[in-house]
């Protein structure tokens, strides 16, 4: 029954439009997205299951793992099968999770929690998060770094949907529970019934992006597009690297840790957001920047966090993608000093300074499929961008790390002023020149390690299975 | 591709882009709101 959502069967027609497809990837990232939403009904959890707070942030732990690895692994099937059985596959897992998740809820045994939003709502994740990118850089070969700074937007857009959702949602269910006081949880019917309805929800719109998503036919190419245009751009090839090939390749480790690098700094702030505002502004003790301010300015950094994953991904369709990352690496390394330096002295400084920082880092995730086109080509991009979101879950880890490794050493939460951030936004900074260097030593990769020219046409769902095999 | 063909294609083109302009809307005009309590309070 799945063969009928095989690549072969996915071909458009002539005449279809090519701008049906962001919508279709976006109906994906916007449903995965709630990953970043799961801090709503955390303390809900941890008064049902009566567990700590490490037990159940251990389910968002194995979810994020569970995309790196699933997307890493699951790249060259992606690629293989093509886009709409991979939406397809991440639905069934996704909603699965929630559903399983639900069930764990209602029997009170945390491990189906585990099992079913961390394992295999994160194999959802993963494989979701890469099934539209290779198809949109197909179907967008003149603007790239728009199409799929779209689609990944919407990974940042997911959160900021499911966030108040879920508020809304609980308050539904369990009418006692109020979202507005921090020390309110909802019952555990109420959990059940959010997860189940937040699996069904979701389920039903990843449904729309299935339906539309389609692969331009063999040779097809855009009204106007000439592709001498964009091969005549610094590092931007016309040959094809293979998955396998593409990890052998000494630029794919230093885009790895250009990645790497802007992730960390990024997640350094975005984790650490409503304490440090309010720890910046703290004089003898006391904070002018009140706990419903400081949830404003979480609220903020996600717009910035969104907005910069559209608007920085399109400039770096017009400015090419190594000038686009030395902007957000070098002048992210100036914004993190001057944050250091003198974020304390005004607040609309230091707001400033933040979203400016994550709109870079939005930026960095969306900008990094366009870049891989540019030097690997589009032959198994996609599998090419799975292998390179391992750095995400490195990153995912170090960044914390980091910054709760300076800030343990300098007091405790609560007491803490600017000073004692310094540490650790230097620390960013210099991150952040690792990750320049890195950018700046990027060269195109060596012909020996290029598909050959008959590879690159033709039959792609055999030369994928050819690459797989070596 | 037919006048029928096009007329679907129009069709599920303003729906797709409905449902994600509807959900993006919705989660920004939340955010907005409470964005907006970092200048309010």
């Amino acid at each position: 029954m799945l063969s009928a959502l095989d690549r072969r069967h996915t071909v458009a027609p002539p005449g279809y439009s090519r701008w049906l497809i962001p919508p279709a990837a976006l109906a994906i990232h916007l449903c995965i997205g709630q990953v970043y939403a799961t801090s709503v009904y955390k303390n809900s959890l941890i008064a049902h299951f009566d567990a700590s707070q490490t037990a159940i942030g251990v389910i968002f732990s194995i979810a994020i793992v569970m995309l790196g690895l699933s997307a890493a692994v699951a790249g060259t099937w992606v690629e293989a099968n093509g886009p709409r059985k991979a939406m397809f596959v991440s639905a069934c897992f996704w909603a699965a999770g929630f559903l399983v998740g639900s069930l764990g809820i209602a029997t009170k045994q945390l491990w189906l929690l585990y099992v079913g939003y961390g394992l295999l709502g994160g194999i959802g994740l993963g494989v979701g998060y890469i099934s539209p990118v290779s198809t949109l850089i197909k179907w967008f070969p003149d603007r790239p770094g728009l199409a799929t700074g779209l689609a990944i937007m919407g990974f940042g857009g997911g959160a900021m949907v499911a966030s108040p959702l879920s508020r809304q949602l609980l308050s539904f269910y369990d009418p006692a529970y109020d979202p507005s006081n921090a020390g309110s949880t909802a019952s555990g019917s109420a959990l059940v019934w959010l997860f189940v309805t937040l699996g069904l929800g979701y389920f039903v719109i990843m449904m729309f992006g299935v339906a539309n998503v389609r692969v331009p036919a063999e040779g097809w190419r855009p009204d106007g597009f000439d592709p001498a245009s964009v091969a005549a751009k610094p590092l931007v090839t016309t040959a094809n690297v293979s998955a396998a090939n593409a990890v052998k390749t000494r630029s794919f480790w230093l885009l790895w840790v250009v990645l790497f690098c802007n992730v960390t700094a990024g997640i350094g702030i975005l984790e650490q957001a409503s304490p440090m505002i309010q720890d910046f502004f703290r004089d003898n003790g006391t904070s002018a920047v009140t706990v419903a301010a400081a949830g404003g300015f979480v609220g903020l950094l996600s717009l910035f966090n969104m907005a910069g994953r559209f608007v920085w991904s399109s400039t770096s369709d017009v400015i090419g993608r190594k000038p686009i990352y030395l902007v957000y690496l070098g002048v992210g390394m100036v914004l993190y000093a001057l944050l250091a330096l003198v974020g304390q002295t005004a607040t609309a400084l230091f707001v400033l300074l933040a979203c400016v920082i994550l709109s870079f880092y939005g930026g960095g995730f969306a900008t990094v499929p366009a870049y891989l086109r540019d030097l690997f080509g589009t032959y198994q991009v996609g599998a090419i961008h799975g292998r390179l979101l391992t750095a995400w879950s490195a990153a995912g880890i170090a960044g914390p790390l980091i910054v709760n490794g300076f800030l343990d050493a300098q007091g405790e939460p609560g007491t803490l002023t600017a000073a004692a951030y310094r540490p650790a936004l230097f620390t960013m900074v210099g991150v952040l020149a690792v990750g320049f260097v890195a950018n700046l030593l990027v060269r195109p990769v060596p012909q020996r390690y290029h598909e050959p020219a008959r590879g690159q046409s033709a039959d792609e769902d055999t030369a994928v299975e050819r690459s797989g095999t070596r | 591709m037919s006048d029928d063909g096009r007329h679907g294609q129009q069709a599920r083109l303003w729906i797709s882009w409905l449902v994600v302009a509807v959900l993006l809307g919705y989660g920004v005009v939340q955010t907005v709101i409470t964005a907006a309590k970092l200048f309010t309070h």
